[in-house]
């Protein structure tokens, strides 16, 4: 018995003492080498976005009601044998509320204001993603993607490949991959006149992104990403009013959209304060004439062992598509007009505040996000605010569990 | 791409012999890596050397007894890996006791007094250090710290993670006899290291096939000070200021980093020849032992040729 108990502690003293020396800087390397994940992890979120009613004075007809979704997720990765790894991502989504519809200009000279649909829309959306990861060696790998989406009237089917590559001497990661995805879309109600019976659009990505340790501290990636869509790319379930007619046109937006999107990241330890910046910048052009500017900044900040709290703050503004107006007093020589508050010009603030507390094999946390876009948040001045920007919060509890 | 090789890079660091055995593509990327892998013993050595004014741990050693310091992180990992060591060793592990040697003089034949040792235990005993987050006091003047019994283990793996990141995957790095395989042979294969008899360096006792993990080795080099016919070994044992009774000449221990075996090898010369290879046993560290009389033993012994 006596022996027993000696062995014990042994073994508890050598554990301890890796413990010690594994915590040294100088032994372990920071840089990731690439490798499959090594053991099972299975999570789950449960999130509930919540837009905040429209304001009474922006609404000329409709439901107040804005949108409400609530999302459950599952995300399942595994090692796959010893040099692969697959993830699962499993999504269920359900959507009730109005929407945006048209605008109409105010009354006597008096700000636009909003028509929402009239009828509280229901629909689920159900999504899987799927990744195989493939590690050729401890520098270079692959992975393809596949990934099918439904909802009462929307389809889409994607794929994608990428490779990375690892370049220890320079601590130099270089990414770039190609997707592609095909959607149909089926408007639930096609008996409504001007409503299209279906149509489908495809969209086809290129990225290459290079992350770089620069010390033990501090990491920067920078990224660009190239996309373009073609196909039915208008909302079917909006529609735009012509003074001329006194009337509503359909949505109708071009054939075809070419997106160009650079990014910028940095992350920084600071471990006098065990916690870490992450800035994050993001450009975005088209050629419908929408650019926009997102900076995210977000504090991790670790507290004792086992919790973490995390602050940020995003903001984000744009301007608008060149076919876009709240409202038309005629036709657009090309014919293309949409009063979609995401195509109009804006800005938005949004902070998140999240928690996480973590019990070794299992961890939780918390995450609530409030957002609020405004026209005079936008990067230029704008002299007619889309009445239909949107506010919402989202609170969301998710679950970590290593198996 | 060019066959792999053998390229040998010998050169001198923390006052012993080194050498680097690194496979390698072409020479320009076993140069690199070499000169990237020295680069990181000698900051190690340059931040932690006792001989240097400028060095991090004179800092430290120059603040005894005044406030506390800032360290940056890898100090406080390597105070912490020493915090560690004391506890799980019953306190035989203790990097405050260097200044032991301000009493005993070996080469003098002297015997210190009982009074010059009470004296230095009142500034020594790693419990007198004061460590917290990113901060480190030594909280009486005269108390000195020395990397010493764990510095040229830590250089071995850290210069073995450096070559890693450079992407080698054999080879071998021996400083000084301390040593930390990165790799087998590119054909799967063993090194073969010899473990010498401190007192009869010419020739191997045994040949140690190792394929991965570290070996380390502790010992008592000279042959020990006799005075008025007692024996006094060099392995002072800091809880009580004097010599070890009974430990052996040189104990050799393998561990999966070298910073594991060096401790290892340490504290077991301090636990001396009746207890130390019981202990290791109960480690799961392979080991090996030559006593004060030449005669060897462990369970690497087997491997005697």
């Amino acid at each position: 018995m006596k022996s027993k108990n000696a062995r014990g502690h042994s073994a508890g003293a050598f554990k301890a003492l890796s413990a010690a020396a594994l915590a040294i800087p100088g032994i372990v390397s920071q840089v990731q080498a690439a490798a499959p994940v090594a053991e099972a992890e299975l999570d789950y979120k449960a999130s509930a976005y919540r837009e905040a009613d429209i304001e009474g004075s922006k609404l000329a007809a409709g439901s107040a009601s804005r949108y409400e979704i609530d999302t459950h997720q599952l995300r399942f990765i595994s090692p796959l044998g010893r040099a692969s790894d697959l993830a699962v991502d499993l999504s269920y989504e359900t959507m009730s509320g109005a929407s945006p519809w048209f605008i109409m200009p105010g009354t006597g000279g008096g700000k636009p204001v909003q028509v929402m649909s009239g009828a509280s829309i229901e629909e689920e959306r159900k999504d899987i993603q799927t990744s195989i990861g493939h590690y050729f060696s401890q520098k270079v790998s692959a992975k393809v993607l596949l990934g099918f989406s439904t909802e009462n009237d929307y389809q889409a089917v994607n794929m994608g490949v990428e490779a990375s590559i690892e370049i220890p001497a320079r601590e130099l990661t270089v990414t770039a991959g190609i997707g592609f995805s095909d959607d149909e879309i089926e408007p639930t109600d096609p008996g409504m006149p001007d409503r299209i019976d279906s149509a489908t659009r495809t969209s086809t990505t290129a990225f290459v992104a290079i992350a770089q340790v620069l010390n033990n501290r501090t990491a920067v990636q920078g990224g660009l990403t190239l996309v373009n869509n073609d196909g039915y790319l208008s909302d079917p379930y909006k529609k735009v009013w012509r003074e001329d007619l006194s009337n509503t046109v359909a949505d109708k937006r071009p054939n075809e959209r070419q997106q160009v999107i650079a990014s910028a990241r940095l992350r920084h330890y600071v471990p006098s304060l065990r916690g870490a910046l992450h800035v994050d910048y993001r450009f975005f052009d088209d050629d419908w004439d929408v650019s926009s500017h997102t900076v995210d900044l977000a504090w991790y900040q670790n507290i004792g062992d086992n919790w973490q709290l995390t602050p940020s703050l995003r903001y984000y503004g744009q301007s608008q598509a060149y076919f876009y107006g709240p409202f038309f007093y005629s036709a657009r020589d090309d014919g293309y007009a949409s009063s979609d508050y995401r195509l109009s010009p804006y800005g938005a603030l949004s902070f998140r505040l999240r928690l996480e507390r973590n019990w070794g094999e299992f961890s939780a946390n918390f995450e609530w996000e409030s957002y609020r876009a405004a026209a005079n948040l936008a990067p230029d001045d704008v002299s007619v605010e889309n009445p239909g920007l949107v506010e919402f919060d989202i609170l969301s509890l998710g679950l970590n569990f290593h198996l | 791409m060019a066959d792999i090789q053998l390229f040998l890079f010998p050169f001198t660091a923390m006052a012993s012999p080194c050498e680097l055995r690194l496979y390698a593509h072409s020479q320009g990327v076993a140069e690199q890596t070499a000169e990237a892998a020295i680069a990181e013993i000698n900051r190690i050595e340059v931040k932690y050397s006792r001989y240097r004014e400028d060095s991090v741990l004179s800092a430290i050693n120059r603040a005894a007894g005044g406030d506390a310091l800032a360290i940056d992180s890898e100090t406080f990992a390597l105070l912490k890996y020493a915090d560690s060591a004391y506890q799980e060793s019953g306190g035989l592990f203790d990097i405050s006791s260097g200044v032991l040697r301000r009493a005993w003089n070996f080469k003098s034949g002297e015997v210190p007094s009982k009074s010059d040792i009470a004296a230095l235990l009142s500034v020594l005993g790693w419990p007198k250090v004061e460590l917290s987050e990113g901060e480190v006091r030594l909280s009486r003047r005269g108390m000195e710290l020395d990397f010493g019994g764990f510095g040229k283990e830590y250089a071995v793996d850290a210069a073995a993670r450096v070559c890693a990141e450079l992407g080698i995957h054999h080879g071998l790095i021996d400083l000084g006899g301390d040593i930390r395989v990165l790799g087998p042979h590119p054909d799967g294969s063993a090194w073969q290291i010899g473990i010498r008899d401190p007192l009869q360096p010419n020739k191997a006792k045994l040949v140690l096939p190792l394929k991965s993990g570290a070996l380390a080795s502790s010992g008592d080099y000279e042959r020990c000070m006799v005075v008025a016919g007692k024996r006094y070994s060099h392995i002072l044992d800091p809880r009580s200021g004097w010599p070890v009774q009974n430990t052996f000449r040189s104990l050799s221990v393998v561990a999966p980093l070298c910073l594991l075996a060096g401790t290892a090898a340490t504290v077991g010369l301090l636990k001396g020849a009746q207890s130390a290879p019981a202990w290791l046993s109960e480690l799961g560290m392979p080991h090996y032992w030559i006593d004060a009389g030449g005669v060897d033993g462990g369970d690497l012994a087997a491997l005697r040729p």
